[in-house]
């Protein structure tokens, strides 16, 4: 496995991420994976906030609306993750706060996903669970993606 | 413009500058809550602006602007967080032309929300809950919407043109 992402963060297109002076590369990817970052949890708070009981006069059923915006999002950041990923892919992969990311914004979605399949329905439920669990998931996506460069 | 630096190597020398910057955690809690406030504020927001765009007609304007107190809490967690930074690194900030865009906008972003809520919003509420919107409406939000992403865009930069953090 070490040598797979050692083989990845030789190729050409990671040093370009990681060496080249130009701000398209390095500074442009982070800037559009915190771009990603404020759509795709930007779109989870207002879903999660309405199903917590907040902002009432909102139709439960318009949300279903906004989960293609939280799709575009999180393309833009599976897309600018995987090169900055690829820049540092044995560092990275070495770090533990990583994978709790990757295990936060995996669960988070699967959580989002189930909360757009029973908006679908008439009588979605109670969705509060599912809601407090996505803001707690996304939390914690947040503030490992932080560590990440601390420790 | 008067020299800021004075006043940036003054308060570098502060004991709550020092504390800033002697905390090893401090700095990175306050960037992750400087990223769950931008995401309340930045979410909300572009949702309202969307809706004054036009976009989710199923959602009534007033409806739609009721979860901003929630952008305001965001607003203010990144206001209080940006302070500590601030604090912390006074130079880096002023020096940085990219901060400076940074403030323009969000003044841009302030005095178009402070138009919309004396001048237009009282008007939105009158209006039928799924119709069209006046064409200053839709200024408004898209105005919101690019103002907000611009302040994004000139933080994260921050870093890369003009050497910040």
């Amino acid at each position: 496995m070490t040598e797979l992402f050692a083989s990845i963060e030789g190729s050409a297109l990671a040093a370009w991420v990681r060496e080249s002076p130009s701000i398209w590369a390095y500074a442009t990817i982070l800037t559009l994976h915190t771009v990603g970052l404020a759509i795709v949890v930007g779109v989870n708070v207002v879903v999660d906030l309405r199903l917590l009981g907040r902002a009432p006069r909102i139709p439960v059923a318009s949300l279903r609306a906004l989960f293609p915006i939280m799709w575009a999002g999180f393309a833009i950041n599976l897309t600018s993750g995987l090169l900055l990923f690829i820049a540092d892919a044995t560092t990275k992969s070495g770090q533990r706060v990583f994978w709790v990311k990757l295990a936060c914004i995996t669960l988070a979605l699967l959580v989002a996903r189930t909360v757009a399949t029973r908006l679908r329905h008439d009588h979605p439920g109670n969705l509060r669970a599912l809601a407090v669990t996505s803001l707690v998931l996304w939390a914690g996506a947040i503030v490992a993606g932080r560590l990440m460069a601390y420790l | 413009m008067p020299d800021l630096m004075p006043f940036a190597q003054w308060l570098h020398a502060t004991p709550a500058s020092n504390w800033i910057n002697s905390s090893r955690w401090l700095w990175p809690l306050c960037e992750s809550l400087h990223f769950m406030g931008l995401s309340l504020l930045v979410g909300i927001t572009g949702f309202l602006d969307l809706r004054l765009m036009g976009f989710f007609r199923r959602v009534p304007v007033a409806a739609a602007r009721d979860l901003m107190p929630f952008a305001l809490v965001g607003f203010g967690l990144n206001v209080a967080t940006g302070i500590v930074f601030l604090i912390g690194l006074p130079e880096q900030y002023f020096a940085n032309r990219m901060w400076w865009f940074k403030v323009g906008f969000l003044a841009l972003a302030g005095l178009n929300a402070a138009f919309y809520e004396t001048r237009l919003s009282a008007k939105m509420l009158a209006l039928e809950p799924s119709g069209d919107l006046p064409r200053a409406a839709k200024l408004v939000g898209f105005v919101s919407l690019v103002s907000w992403f611009a302040v994004l865009y000139c933080g994260r930069m921050l870093a890369f043109i003009g050497d910040a953090f």
